[in-house]
């Protein structure tokens, strides 16, 4: 091809290059210092993420993969696919596959639903009273709420394990309550030893959702604190002034202007809740899609699926976080 | 100051019913007087109802023991696997903290790090030792400090200029650029599998760092441009640069010590982060030496509860050392800006 057929679109990428390369206005300078800044971003995003998902769906509809990746079929897809069929209630008998995926995904998707409720409202509360009220040792409040964020999952399960375990605290204190003159002769130790149970059972499964709060509260408080910063406080005093009740302020003045900050935060602590991993392994008290890798990759070392399925959980996950950003009113503040 | 207002109830209107039809009909009418008509969307009414008496009166206190019960909640069961840790047993209320006149014990302790002679099981999973200036350190520990802090040194030479470039610049793509960098975009665990087959060549050591400084990145690029956002970096820039210096000196000796405060806290919490990394660890790791979570992982999985309690505690006294660290540059916990 010669030069003269070059399109439009391959010149102004030549001259482009070239401005970035050696520029001579300092509009061009300035891109050219975007570039070198954005450049070793890039370029961990494309060795560390880019190239390893790509090499992920390769794989994923790869016939042959453990020593050179080669071939194309849809095996693993068509399986995770009609799982999913096979699960939805009504369609799901007409197909004849194992629902068990579709199971995982649903209940990642309830618990984590159910989690980033409960850690946002448990946010809006703690965020607020740091906020709004003058408590004493504030600051230590903040430090010691801020610590289970250096936790990883596998210690969150531990602490649940410390709280409700067959020697754990709460568990002792219900011995004790319960021993000769019982205080609570309904609720015995064994009731509230949430840990060690069958997966699945409802108290295995609460115990699991306290283990998840652990790790989502302190992330929802502070990202609800950054909503809480910008609060015009003026129009809340002025509120107070006119006569409306602390209740009142908080839901007609607060709580529009902390909108935007909830949404944001819930659809961050939403996407934390659906990557939570250590926590289940510890605990295995319910099977959801980040659990069913390690039995996928432990149990048979089946690549294809588990990169299907990793591939499905990105592509949602990716899909979620910018369209909810895009259409909703949520508002991402540091 | 938290009581209802004084003001008495009106024989109609006094009730906390929302406004009736024929109300609003009134409200969107344009008002008589010419001025506006009054405002769209859900107004309070005027006296407070049941609910609200009952809010104001119970409000703060549930609000206040709200927060006292999930500090508890959080803290209790870090200070009790702490104490525990020194304990000869935990078979009661609380543990046995005296047995024969010895008051506390480090066996878990030693145990937990392969100290004593006898456990070479503990030794085995700890990879043996590092002595540094006559100290033992476990290699898996030493280890993982030393990937977390390749992890840090990684991420400050991508973070710092990115940070840079998004709040100082106005660029087609910027919007899009700063939520890539701010968002953890691929989840650990998922990061893993892709790591798997694409990586399997290198040493694991390699693809943990790689991806250690891919997932904490968005802390580093949070802490730095809350630094870069409190200084007015347009005049800085052009200061230095009608001074006479060239841009990139301007960059390095100029702006980027000015956001050392950012940096220093950024390094910290990225390298605490990464140095405790599960979930990617877990699906990478295939050879060498152990990482830190790992280890952890065994404990909690496999060992006695007060071994496990003690091994955790290594962590937890990691964490207050940084704790106290990041107070010293001026950062609260690890409150970093709303992480993500």
């Amino acid at each position: 091809m010669s030069t003269l057929d070059e399109g439009p679109l391959v010149a102004r990428l030549r001259t482009g290059t070239e401005a970035l390369l050696s520029p001579t206005t300092e509009t061009d300078r300035e891109r050219r210092r975007i570039a070198a800044l954005a450049l070793p971003f890039v370029a961990l995003a494309v060795f560390g993420a880019v190239v390893p998902l790509v090499v992920m769906f390769r794989i994923s509809v790869a016939e042959e993969y453990l020593t050179a990746t080669a071939g194309v079929q849809f095996d693993a897809w068509v399986t995770l696919l009609a799982s999913i069929l096979a699960f939805v209630p009504g369609v799901g008998s007409a197909v004849d596959a194992d629902p068990v995926y579709g199971e995982v995904i649903w209940n990642s998707l309830w618990f984590g639903a159910v989690t980033t409720v409960a850690s946002v409202a448990l946010g809006i509360v703690i965020a607020h009273a740091l906020e709004k009220y003058d408590l004493p040792g504030e600051g230590l409040l903040v430090t010691l709420i801020s610590f289970p964020i250096s936790l990883p999952g596998i210690v969150a399960a531990f602490m649940m394990i410390v709280w409700f375990g067959k020697t754990g605290l709460l568990t002792n204190v219900f011995v004790w309550l319960g021993g000769e003159a019982s205080l609570f002769p309904a609720v015995t130790s064994n009731e509230v030893k949430l840990t060690g149970r069958p997966s699945g059972t409802t108290i295995a499964v609460f115990g699991l959702f306290l283990g998840y709060l652990y790790s989502m509260v302190p992330r929802a408080t502070f990202l609800l604190r950054g909503a809480y910063a910008e609060v015009n406080t003026d129009a809340e005093a002025a509120a107070r002034a006119l006569g409306a009740t602390p209740w009142q302020t908080f839901r007609y003045v607060t709580l529009p202007q902390i909108r935007p900050g909830i949404v944001g935060a819930v659809i961050l602590t939403f996407r934390t809740a659906l990557a939570i991993f250590g926590t289940v392994l510890v605990l295995k008290a319910l099977s959801v899609v980040t659990f069913r890798f390690d039995q996928i990759l432990k149990v048979g070392y089946d690549l294809p699926t588990a990169s299907a399925l990793a591939g499905l959980f990105f592509f949602f996950t990716v899909g979620f976080t910018f369209l909810s950003l895009r259409f909703t009113s949520a508002e991402v503040t540091g | 100051m938290t009581d209802a207002p004084d003001r008495p109830a009106d024989a109609e209107t006094g009730t906390d019913l929302p406004a009736g039809p024929a109300d609003s009909d009134a409200e969107t009418d344009p008002r008589t007087d010419g001025g506006l008509p009054a405002m769209d969307g859900a107004v309070p009414t005027r006296d407070p109802g049941a609910f609200s008496q009952l809010a104001t009166a119970l409000g703060r206190p549930l609000v206040v023991g709200t927060v006292l019960v999930t500090v508890v909640f959080l803290i209790l069961p870090v200070l009790a696997t702490f104490a525990a840790s020194f304990a000869h047993e935990w078979a009661g209320v609380l543990p046995t903290f005296v047995r024969d006149g010895e008051f506390l014990t480090l066996v878990n302790w030693r145990q937990a790090l392969g100290l004593t002679q006898t456990d070479l099981g503990a030794q085995r999973g700890l990879g043996g030792f590092w002595t540094v200036f006559g100290v033992p350190i476990p290699v898996t520990i030493g280890f993982s400090m030393l990937l977390a802090l390749g992890g840090v040194v990684i991420n400050l030479l991508v973070g710092v200029p990115i940070a840079y470039a998004v709040t100082r610049y106005d660029f087609y793509g910027r919007g899009w650029l700063n939520t890539f960098a701010v968002l953890p975009v691929v989840p650990g665990i998922i990061l893993g599998v892709a790591f798997l087959k694409t990586y399997s060549d290198l040493p694991s050591a390699v693809g943990l760092m790689i991806g250690y400084s891919l997932l904490k990145a968005p802390y580093m690029v949070l802490a730095v441009q809350s630094s870069f956002e409190s200084m007015d970096l347009r005049q800085l820039e052009e200061s230095a640069r009608s001074l006479g210096a060239s841009w990139p000196r301007t960059f390095l000796t100029v702006v980027v010590p000015n956001a050392k405060t950012g940096i220093v806290a950024g390094a910290i919490v990225c390298w605490t982060l990464a140095a405790a990394e599960f979930n990617f660890s877990y699906i990478v790791y295939s050879s060498g030496p152990k990482p830190f979570s790992l280890f952890l992982f065994e404990n909690i999985s496999n060992n006695p509860f007060l071994q496990a309690a003690a091994a955790i505690s290594v962590y937890f006294a990691i964490v207050v050392v940084v704790t106290a660290l990041l107070q010293a540059v001026g950062q609260r916990g690890f409150a970093l800006g709303g992480v993500r």
